[in-house]
């Protein structure tokens, strides 16, 4: 035993070279390869790190030995610690003579320094005296560095020297030279804009790697700018021609693809140069029919080439016969076991059904299985192409769905964009305001905070606007429910502001609209809802407003006001509160009180907020004053851009309104007279306004009336009579209707829904939900609540009245389609999974033998196999070296090699056939690497990691 | 674009790391516990690809290593997929049957690798002949550097005997 020990200590002692590190850097990875936890690590890499100080700045290191350390510093680095205090020496190290000692520089260098880093500029003469070598190697390592380093202040110094390189003899050197000036080109567009010509030559360049490097630059360019290189299509075509025709050198091949990477690349500057231009995209036709043809699809990279190759067909003038076999390619996508190329399918799809949107009703199934996979990424996938299938007929299945997803997430991220995807279906596609505004509920509860404000103003709108021109009974219908469900939930601990302002606008101006709760009732939530959020005065001041409403309508109906204790307590508050917009609030809800039914009700008319108020852009109700005080010897006015002599008003003339007949004037009168307040309170203005809004357009507008009507009360008319006709917009967004407040386009929500019956809308709605809801209970039938899930998605089966008008056939068809396939479906649902997917087992390089957690790729694994291997091994290993070293864990090699060529061929995910082939040919050759693997592992017995440990995979091939 | 491209071994440790984009060290920190978080647990049956921030993580389980890397929303998932079959079987072909362990002791080797096979976050180079002609040309420099400097430092070292 002593004897086999020293025999492996000699072994590793002579291949020492293969590591090539000292023991001490050995014994460091080896003692953090042992840690337990991260704060072991951390201690052992604090320690290293006050080693490698101490000896980096003693004066007399020799060379070699620096070297190490700076890889021991990119260790350190890569672990997560600070190693700044070293960049210096890598810095040094790249002024080196030796190539050896330079190329560990610019490594240390490339890996530690951002381009914003202040050493670079130390780095910069070094690589330009290095791109003057005559080394071409060094000249690569300094072209790597450039790609990394040079920023956009440096580019001037090396741009010359890598231009000159595009010439240079070795094509490596050329590549490099390419895309260094590709990199200059995304950091720095203007300092390299004259030279993109030389892009296009490079494309002509004898070495396929050198053109195949000029694609990357010319695809970003091609991005920002089609039509300058129209004239390339051609080329390129030829070019993906010879290399479909495999013309370019064999070691290009991959995986028996002809250049497939390459291919790639050029079929994505296809797809840009033949978007939306037929007479391009007619030239590309014949050669991607052709590589769709001869593609391998039992190869990843085949699938890969074929997945760009349908990107490339949707996206050009479109083709009917490509399109036919991009569908097919399609359906074979989403047929497969594999989820990669699922994904792939689904995300395909999602391109074709622009173009046509009739293909994806083939696919109803595959596509709710994958809605349906507990894969997260493939499930996103599947919304992400629900989202752009989206129409009228199931906005309300896939909203739901996507509700349903987002509240089961954390991801904030995606949260906030599936949350903002549900906000554009449904203010898209609403069948209903009531949908509508549950929607806007749900979306708000769970994502409130993350949803842009606007949502919530659009949802206001939406309730004070209602259902159209002349159907009040189904308006305050809607608004009672909204109320009701506020008040439901306005008692919860914890909502997103944006919510309760909606809540606390749709209470104060509806709550007591339909008699059924009483004020008191109403103000008591409010307060209680302040107090609970405390914080946030954007609500306070929506609340005190809503308070206000309310008591105004209690004063104009002729009741008495009964101001609670707590709503007494919460204005007190807010008098002397720090926001003068809370002060403010709260003394106008104050005054508001005292005053008689009749000016109350002018103040705060009942449900006004959607009528129009006209705004006297001319102000003509002032004339008379102004003559008056002309009369008294005032100053006439001057416009602005008279006085300032700038015109700058126009534009600003020219986006407020359409009617740039009148003149809208700006300035304020210059009259210092003490009668006129200067600050006007814009709340007491019309009851509808909603002040907090942070639109800056909006607001303008909305001041305009309220100073208007200001100056008439205190003019002299003691009536506090306002005009509150004219005012159009009040809030939702410039999206909801169009930008012009014209009288019509307040109305669009509604006349949208005037086309469509409410009535049977809502019946058909809860038709859908009890279908797609209560039959997912009834766990037997699977296939039906899929089919109608289906249905409900695509508009197949069950809701066919769409599809009858035009082909009742084709429905009949895709009914016994569908039904076969739910069939098949139920089938193998109804037996075990595990039995039901053996096809879809990892491929084998993914097999990890050593680990405890496999579950169902362990049976896989034949155990007698396994001792097989072990056995041949040790004859093998006698064989070779006689003096019987015997290693136990080298066996596991060679079996996983025996095992994996069986067990490839058995999967039909199997690696192309020439891969098998290639590791049956490799083999035997394995069979003389014994020596090797005896070497490695004895070496590693040295160093003291031993695979029996902590992790046996440390062994393990990577490629098996 | 690649934007990083990221080595974690199955009990969640680094074994090599290249940033092409821009990231501080706390960020980078950062998204290491965050990816390795989340790709660690996926199943073996899943997507090789994960969607984080807005950008596409495709990964792949090799024994137990996971090579990952980061690339924009509209690349091609599967291409990446192929790029790091690549770059593994290239350092298969230098190591010859390449483990976990020579990566772990030879780290900077593979850098040099990668360094050949991807730029800027580009591929460069999709030749398994040229780059492995490359590396070779880059080691025998490298070796008669070493050469030279051994047989200095024995001469110092029989010289202060």
């Amino acid at each position: 035993m002593e004897q086999l020990k020293t025999i492996g200590r000699e072994l590793a002692m002579s291949s020492q070279g293969g590591f090539g590190q000292s023991k001490e850097f050995l014994d460091l990875i080896k003692s953090i390869g042992e840690t337990r936890s991260k704060a072991e690590e951390d201690r052992i890499v604090l320690r290293e790190i006050d080693t490698l100080k101490a000896r980096l700045s003693s004066p007399n290191t020799p060379k070699f030995k620096l070297k190490e350390y700076l890889m021991r510093l990119i260790y350190v680095e890569m672990l997560g610690h600070d190693a700044s205090f070293g960049y210096i020496h890598a810095v040094k190290m790249t002024h080196d003579e030796s190539l050896s000692l330079k190329r560990t520089g610019y490594l240390a260098v490339t890996l530690f320094l951002n381009e914003d880093h202040d050493l670079i500029i130390l780095i910069v003469n070094t690589i330009q005296k290095d791109l003057k070598s005559d080394n071409y190697l060094v000249v690569c390592a300094a072209l790597n560095a450039v790609c990394r380093l040079i920023n956009e202040e440096t580019i001037p110094a090396v741009l010359p020297q890598v231009v000159e390189l595009l010439g240079h003899q070795k094509e490596a050197v050329r590549k490099k030279a390419v895309m260094a000036l590709h990199r200059f080109y995304q950091r720095s567009p203007g300092s390299v804009s004259h030279l993109i010509s030389n892009f296009r030559k490079r494309l002509c360049d004898n070495d396929p790697g050198v053109m195949a490097a000029s694609l990357c630059p010319l695809f970003d360019l091609i991005v920002i700018d089609v039509n300058s290189y129209k004239d390339l299509t051609v080329s390129f075509v030829n070019i993906l021609k010879q290399v479909a025709e495999r013309r370019l050198p064999k070691s290009y091949d991959y995986h028996q693809m002809p250049a497939p990477f390459i291919q790639i690349k050029l079929l994505k500057i296809l797809s840009l140069l033949g978007n939306g231009d037929k007479k391009s995209s007619e030239q590309m036709y014949t050669i991607l029919g052709d590589i769709i043809r001869k593609c391998d699809s039992d190869s990843n990279i085949g699938n890969a080439v074929l997945y760009e190759c349908i990107c490339c067909v949707s996206s050009i003038h479109p083709n009917p016969k490509l399109l036919e076999s991009a569908a097919d390619t399609i359906s074979k996508f989403l047929k497969s076991d594999s989820h990669n190329l699922k994904y792939l399918g689904i995300d395909a799809l999602g391109r074709l059904i622009r173009i046509s949107p009739e293909i994806a009703e083939q696919h109803q199934l595959a596509v709710i299985d994958c809605l349906e996979d507990p894969d997260d990424t493939l499930k996103r996938k599947t919304f992400d192409l629900l989202y752009k299938m989206t129409k009228s007929s199931n906005v309300e299945v896939i909203v739901d769905r996507m509700i349903d997803y987002m509240i089961s997430i954390n991801d904030h991220h995606y949260k906030t964009e599936i949350a903002s995807r549900c906000v554009e279906l449904a203010e898209q596609f609403a069948p209903s305001n009531q949908w509508f505004i549950q929607t806007m509920n749900k979306v708000f509860e769970h994502a409130g905070d993350l949803v842009n404000p606007k949502v919530a103003h659009n949802l206001m709108r939406l309730i004070a606007e209602g259902f159209g021109e002349d159907d009040d009974t189904a308006d305050s219908q809607l608004r009672s429910s909204a109320v009701e469900s506020y008040l439901r939930i306005i008692g919860e601990p914890k909502l997103p502001s944006n919510f309760l302002q909606v809540i606390c606008w749709v209470l104060g101006e509806y709550g007591t609209a339909d008699g059924k709760y009483s004020a008191s009732y109403i103000t008591g939530k409010l307060c209680d809802a302040t107090e609970a959020h405390s914080t946030d005065d954007t609500v306070k001041a929506y609340a005190v407003t809503a308070l206000m409403k309310i008591y105004s309508f209690e004063i104009a109906a002729g009741r008495k006001v009964d101001m609670l204790p707590e709503c007494q307590s919460l204005i007190e508050e807010l008098l002397a509160s720090s926001s003068t917009d809370l002060q403010q609030r709260a003394y106008e809800l104050q005054a508001v009180i005292c005053l008689d039914a009749r000016a109350v009700e002018n103040i705060m008319p009942m449900d006004a907020n959607c009528e129009d108020i006209e705004i006297d852009k001319n102000l003509s109700f002032l004339d008379a004053y102004v003559q008056e005080s002309l009369e008294k010897g005032a100053q006439p006015y001057i416009p602005e851009d008279v006085r300032s002599g700038l015109s700058n008003i126009s534009n600003f003339r020219s986006q407020d309104h359409e009617s740039s007949t009148h003149a809208l004037r700006f300035e304020a009168y210059e009259l210092p007279k003490p009668s006129v307040p200067s600050k006007v309170p814009s709340v007491l203005s019309s009851s509808a306004e909603l002040v907090p809004i942070t639109q800056p357009s909006y607001v303008a507008e909305v001041h305009q009336p309220a100073s208007s009507a200001l100056t008439v009360s205190s003019s002299g008319s003691s009536e506090l009579k306002l005009r509150l006709e004219g005012v159009q917009k009040k809030w939702g967004r410039p999206a909801f209707s169009s930008t012009t407040p014209s009288p019509s386009s307040s109305d669009t929500f509604g006349s949208n829904n005037g086309t469509t019956q409410h009535e049977s809308i809502s019946s058909t709605k809860s038709k859908v939900h009890n279908v797609s809801y209560d039959s997912r209970k009834q766990q037997t039938e699977v296939s039906s609540e899929k089919k109608k899930l289906a249905a409900s998605l695509f508009g197949g089966a069950s809701k066919s009245d769409r599809k009858q008008s035009y082909s009742g056939q084709k429905v009949s068809k895709t009914n016994s389609h569908a039904s076969d396939k739910s069939i098949i479906a139920e089938a193998t649902s109804s037996s075990d999974t595990a039995a039901v997917r053996p096809t879809s087992q990892p491929p084998p390089d993914l097999l990890d033998l050593g680990e405890q957690t496999v579950t169902s790729s362990a049976p896989s694994v034949d155990p007698f196999k396994q001792l097989e291997g072990l056995l041949n091994l040790t004859q093998d290993t006698t064989n070779l070296s006689s003096s019987g070293v015997s290693m136990p864990d080298a066996p596991d090699l060679m079996s996983i090699y025996a095992d994996m060529s069986s067990s490839s061929q058995s999967t039909t995910v199997a690696p192309p056939p020439n891969v098998t082939k290639a590791h049956l040919a490799k083999q035997p050759s394995k069979g003389s690497n014994v020596q090797e693997f005896l070497e490695k592992d004895a070496l590693v017995r040295q160093v003291g990691v031993t695979p029996s440990g902590q992790n046996p995979n440390l062994f393990k091939d990577l490629l098996d | 674009m690649i934007h990083f491209v990221l080595l974690i071994s199955r009990q969640g440790k680094v074994r090599l790391t290249k940033w092409y984009s821009p990231y501080s060290q706390k960020e980078r920190t950062k998204v290491i516990r965050e990816l390795s978080g989340m790709i660690l647990s996926r199943g073996p049956k899943l997507c090789n690809f994960v969607e984080w921030r807005g950008y596409k993580v495709v990964y792949k389980r090799y024994a137990s290593l996971y090579f990952c890397m980061c690339i924009d929303q509209d690349d091609n998932e599967l291409e990446v997929l192929e790029i790091i079959h690549h770059f593994v079987e290239i350092l298969d072909r230098y190591f010859g049957s390449v483990c976990e362990l020579d990566l772990i002791f030879n780290f900077h080797k593979a850098y040099y690798i990668l360094d050949e096979i991807l730029i800027a976050g580009e591929l460069q180079e999709s030749s398994k002949k040229t780059v492995a002609r490359l590396i070779a040309a880059q080691d025998s420099l490298v070796e008669q550097a070493k050469e030279q400097a051994s047989t200095i430092s024995n001469m110092i070292a029989q010289a202060t005997k």
